[in-house]
């Protein structure tokens, strides 16, 4: 009844203001659509006709200064510095492993955010919660900070080897590693992970679990049928966010991994800066850019499937 | 209520404007503010901050010095395109006064006022070969890369670069040079042993003009450092990341020997982070390469009798003598003679023109790639 009356009054409120609530609503909308069109639209298009071999206009200068510049030889452009690219030795190591790298970090970060999100959900308590409270650290550690701290505790000289070689122990060298890598980037993506999966799994409802309880089902059934299903939207966001955002670094790479493959955020800035190759490093921005599209599919997948069964569409 | 919609209208658009101007720098009049642009390492950075820049103000009251720092240079291929584009557009570029290794760059393309005694009186003290390498570039300190060992485990270091090379298969695991893109002190090893395979003709070349033809010699070099993978540092082809890196394992005595910069080297000795026991000597066969730092006053600069005011400063016997005793303890750009007696003595035999330069930055990139592609990792 109550919310009858609310409903009726929010819908009367909406009415009367309609034109007035648009507008304004359109004017705060603005500016961070015109910051997305001119700061980062433009200049994609702009980087995708130069990639393509386009050199006059907004290329100009870059097309000057640069190094091993394609310029288009059909009114559509040239593939010149894709071939470049696609032939060059590096370019499928790196890809590799990135690509590596992006999965295996991902699921291992999805693992242990279940394992902390499901011990809170089912057993709860105070050791749960500081665990919790715990696993959000890296959050408030910059990166830079952070792979430098992975570097001096896993290099040759590091804390593993020392505290290892008193027990005659010979620890690897972890530094310059993909595992290293994997290492450094689920240090920094596991907080935010966690906090979505554990909302994710809070929001289940007791009775839910309790009625499967009653029913018979087991710990591990219960995580099976019942949490990860349920949990499964705020789950694949995770999982997307913390692919697109491993796929794309940068520091962790440059600080703990090896010379070369390396990682392709890594290989970029190489072309751009070291090697003078703007048009060959953009051809590499664009690889990532598609390969993170990919993620992003599954990204829309799953908010359509949570807006299906809310019966929003 | 209309005047409330106009309100948010402007409210928004104003806040638009906001978000566009806000990376637009208001154009300067001529003052006494000078900007200085810097790509280097920290070192560099503490010259200009903490030594240069306090005695120029001293010395020369009511100016001012505002310095930009670009740490490794990571942002060379953008200042020198907004440079040039300023250039072409006639627009002030927010810098009176750079520091970097693209100043040759700018200069051969005509974005620098060409260093000459009338912009520049002190440049007369300067050596002609050191300034026609800068292509217009100020020529103001030096540096060289060195061979750094520890005494304590090498006491008859290597003397020629085949010696090196030798000592290196015999000690696996003690030697190391950080990625050459990474900082200047790996790539001159790198250059130096690719050097190795070519005449001094095509390695002229190479310093003097861009070519794609002599760089296909780079190949039996480029083999010999890939060989070097199994005996450097680590033993499986993954090297430092930059210069710093290179003296953290020499100091931590991961290492026994690398490739490092002059004055880094020197400075790291004076604060305390180089133990005594490790050394520095020049190779030869060549030698490692070293040269001039080159600084450069846009043609777009707004506030020129200022920065040549400093320019020539920085040329002068009193500057010169603060680069080589201050935290830096680079090499001058002047003859020794007119430095302070005291501060030359540490300077017997060194001649900036006799330093072997580097290769112009259009081959020293193209040569840092191709290290990418022969060397780590495989």
């Amino acid at each position: 009844m109550a919310s009858e009356k609310t409903d009726v009054v929010a819908e009367s409120l909406l009415v009367k203001t309609t034109p007035r609530l648009s507008a304004l609503g359109f004017f705060m909308a603005l500016p961070p659509m015109l910051l997305v069109i001119c700061f980062v639209g433009l200049p994609i298009l702009i980087a995708f006709t130069f990639s393509l071999g386009f050199t006059t206009g907004p290329n100009r200068v870059v097309s000057i200064i640069g190094q091993e510049i394609h310029k288009k030889d059909h009114w559509w452009g040239t593939f010149g510095a894709y071939k470049d690219v696609f032939h060059d030795s590096r370019f499928p190591g790196d890809l590799r492993t990135t690509l590596l790298v992006t999965f295996m970090a991902t699921v291992l970060v999805l693992i242990m955010a279940l394992g902390i999100g499901i011990y809170q959900r089912m057993i709860g308590g105070r050791l749960a919660g500081v665990m919790t409270t715990l696993t959000l650290v890296p959050l408030f550690v910059p990166v830079v900070i952070a792979s430098w701290a992975i570097h001096t505790f896993y290099a040759g000289d590091g804390f593993m080897r020392t505290l290892f070689s008193h027990f005659g122990i010979n620890f690897p060298t972890l530094t310059s590693t993909v595992s290293a890598i994997i290492i450094g980037t689920i240090w920094t993506s596991l907080p935010f992970a966690i906090l979505m999966v554990t909302s994710g799994l809070q929001s289940i409802p007791d009775a839910l679990i309790e009625t499967a309880q009653d029913a018979g089902a087991g710990f591990f059934r219960i995580i099976r049928t019942v949490l990860v299903p349920l949990a499964i939207t705020p789950i694949v966001i995770a999982g997307t966010f913390t692919a697109i955002g491993i796929m794309g670094s940068f520091t962790i790479p440059l600080f703990l991994g090896p010379n070369q493959p390396t990682m392709l955020g890594v290989e970029i800035a190489n072309f751009f800066g070291a090697y003078n190759r703007p048009q060959q490093s953009i051809v590499m921005a664009f690889v990532v850019f598609a390969a993170a599209s990919g993620i992003a599919l599954v990204y829309i997948w799953a908010n359509v499937r949570s807006a299906k069964q809310s019966g929003r569409i | 209520m209309l005047k409330k919609k106009y309100a948010s209208v402007l409210v928004a658009a104003s806040l638009v404007a906001l978000a566009l101007g806000a990376g637009v720098p208001s154009s300067q009049a001529a003052s006494k503010t000078i900007q200085v642009y810097i790509s280097a390492d920290t070192n560099i950075q503490d010259l200009w901050v903490k030594t240069l820049v306090p005695a120029f103000k001293a010395d020369n009251p009511g100016y001012d010095v505002n310095v930009t720092f670009d740490l490794h240079g990571d942002h060379d291929a953008q200042e020198t395109a907004k440079l040039t584009a300023a250039f072409a557009l006639h627009k002030d570029a927010g810098a009176d006064l750079i520091d970097g290794g693209f100043v040759q760059q700018l200069g051969s393309s005509g974005v620098l006022y060409k260093a000459t005694a009338a912009l520049v009186p002190n440049i007369a003290d300067v050596g002609r070969t050191v300034l026609a390498a800068g292509k217009g570039g100020i020529p103001y300190r030096a540096s060289s890369v060195l061979l750094a060992y520890n005494s304590t485990t090498v006491p008859n270091p290597p003397k020629t670069l085949d010696a090196l090379l030798a000592w290196i298969k015999a000690h696996p695991g003690k030697f190391t040079y950080n990625v050459p893109s990474g900082g200047g002190s790996g790539y001159a090893f790198v250059q130096t042993v690719v050097d190795k395979y070519m005449s001094a003709a095509d390695r002229k070349t190479l310093a003097l003009s861009a070519n794609k033809d002599l760089q296909s010699k780079w190949a039996p070099g480029l083999a010999m450092l890939r060989s070097l993978n199994k005996y450097t540092y680590g033993q499986n082809g993954t090297y430092p990341a930059n210069n710093a890196e290179t003296l953290k394992d020499l100091a931590t005595g991961l290492v026994d020997m690398a490739s490092v910069w002059s004055d880094q080297f020197a400075s790291a000795v004076k604060a305390g982070t180089m133990p005594s026991n490790i050394k520095v000597t020049q190779i030869a066969n060549p030698t490692f390469t070293g040269g001039a730092a080159y600084l450069g006053i846009p043609r777009t600069s707004k506030n020129l009798e200022s920065a040549q005011l400093l320019a020539n400063w920085v040329l002068s016997p009193a500057a010169q003598n603060l680069i080589v005793s201050g935290t830096l303890n680079g090499m001058p750009v002047i003859p020794v003679s007119k430095l302070d007696p005291t501060v030359g003595a540490g300077l017997k035999g060194v001649d900036v023109a006799n330093l072997r330069p580097t290769y112009l930055s259009a081959n020293s990139n193209d040569l840092k790639s191709a290290w990418a592609s022969a060397v780590p990792g495989k």
